[in-house]
């Protein structure tokens, strides 16, 4: 369908939901933080996004930082839309950042503003090498935790985010928050930078617990910004509305 | 059929083969003739009709109308259930997740109910489909009116944008004018299956 003057190209997550809620996808070449604390279904969403993304002939990365990508396939949820041929065939890629870590050899703790920009360089030449259209970095927190102050963190998702635009990539940052923390970020600098914010969550509710979602910003679409509640399904990621008859909140 | 009049499965089956699809109906039924309107619904949709039929039960666990509907020889290959009761009765364990049953904590966990229909609604290669609500008095003891309300209007929107039917069960001698009411909101159609003939 052909764009309206002034509107963004966009880059349909598949995540139906998703895409109702973001009027019809993420503004391509987006770079999007995805938070919530652990639990809240935010892996199996960034993984939903990229396997859609392959299926449309998108070629996709994933950038695993906390866990070996070869743990995390096997506890994927076993979407019925999935298959192994995209994985062979190059169009989901799986990196394990500490590898990149090890070959470039920041083997410090704490990486210095060279060697930021020199993993920024590397994330983007590999993103140009594999014609990325979809990225997803999970863990962005684990890799702030080795840039340690605010300024590093600031520049390496500048530049990061910068570099993957210029390839016309749509990229999501997964960031880890406390379960009672009420910012969006552990640093308080992704959420400043990134053009989107989804954030997942837990809520209680009358001793019921709910996985739930909100679009909490969006540069370059509207969007809603009503709560919604998540079920991690094998036909994908599901959302409805969060009845706001029984909301506590 | 006026409440005062007697009930018959073939009465109440004639009466559902004429709803056009996408219906929502209000079924209210005597206590007296619950499990002859499950055996009427589901032999009509899932056997006869030949529809994927799921089948919310927040009333009696899944496993004890799977003993019924055995025992009467209807076949339950259509039949998916949602069943938002063993949990919260501690009877999950007899009661195993498995293709034809997903499990939901709580009637309470409304949204969790609506997105297990909406998952088993996706899976399903059946061209109609019919969605039962196992009953709204049910429903009405663990959620306020209020909640349950918009409950209904999400739920049955969506079914009706999707081609499906649904059907809304609710026990006479349980229901009060409030949730006669919050029913009749969304119910496009009603049928009274009063006393058994006789």
């Amino acid at each position: 369908m052909p764009l309206k003057s002034g509107e963004r190209e966009r880059c349909v997550t598949g995540i139906e939901g998703l895409d109702t809620i973001l009027y019809g996808g993420i503004p391509r070449s987006n770079t999007i933080l995805l938070t919530g604390s652990c639990g809240t279904g935010k892996t199996s969403l960034a993984l939903e996004f990229l396997i859609h993304g392959a299926m449309k002939n998108e070629n996709s990365l994933f950038v695993s930082v906390t866990e070996n990508s070869e743990k995390l396939l096997t506890n994927i949820i076993p979407y019925r839309f999935f298959d192994k041929a995209m994985i062979k065939s190059g169009r989901l890629v799986f990196v394990d950042l500490p590898i990149m870590y090890e070959r470039l050899g920041m083997t410090k703790p704490e990486l210095s503003m060279e060697e930021v920009d020199l993993l920024v360089a590397s994330i983007g030449d590999l993103a140009k090498e594999l014609g990325t259209k979809r990225l997803v970095v999970d863990s962005i927190t684990s890799v702030c935790y080795k840039l340690k102050t605010s300024e590093k963190i600031r520049d390496f998702i500048l530049k990061l985010g910068k570099t993957l635009s210029d390839l016309n990539c749509t990229s999501i940052l997964v960031g880890e928050v406390p379960a009672s923390s009420t910012a969006y970020s552990s640093f308080g600098v992704e959420e400043a930078i990134a053009d989107g914010i989804i954030l997942m969550a837990n809520m209680e509710r009358r001793g019921d617990l709910l996985r739930t979602l909100q679009v909490i910003k969006m540069r370059g679409t509207m969007h809603s910004r009503a709560k919604y509640v998540l079920d991690l399904t094998p036909m994908g990621v599901l959302l409805v509305p969060l009845l706001k008859g029984g909301s506590t909140g | 059929m006026s409440p005062e009049e007697a009930f018959s499965a073939q009465k109440l089956s004639n009466e559902l083969s004429e709803m056009p699809p996408a219906s929502a109906i209000s079924l209210q039924m005597s206590i007296d003739n619950y499990l002859d309107v499950i055996r009427g619904v589901l032999d009509l949709f899932a056997n006869k009709k030949e529809m994927d039929t799921i089948y919310v039960t927040a009333t009696i666990s899944s496993e004890a109308i799977k003993r019924v509907l055995e025992a009467l020889d209807i076949d339950t290959s259509r039949i998916y259930f949602v069943d938002c009761i063993s949990h919260i009765m501690m009877g999950a364990s007899s009661a195993q997740q498995d293709d034809h049953t997903t499990l939901v904590e709580s009637p309470t966990m409304l949204e969790n109910l609506m997105l297990k229909v909406e998952y088993l609604i996706r899976r399903s290669e059946s061209k109609d489909k019919l969605v039962v609500i196992d009953s709204i008095n049910s429903l009405a003891i663990h959620n306020n009116n209020w909640i349950l309300s918009e409950f209904l209007h999400i739920l049955v929107s969506g079914l009706r944008s999707r081609e499906a039917y649904t059907i809304i069960f609710s026990v006479e001698e349980h229901t009060t004018p409030e949730i006669s009411n919050l029913v009749n909101l969304v119910c496009d159609h009603g049928i009274l299956a009063g006393k058994k003939e006789g």
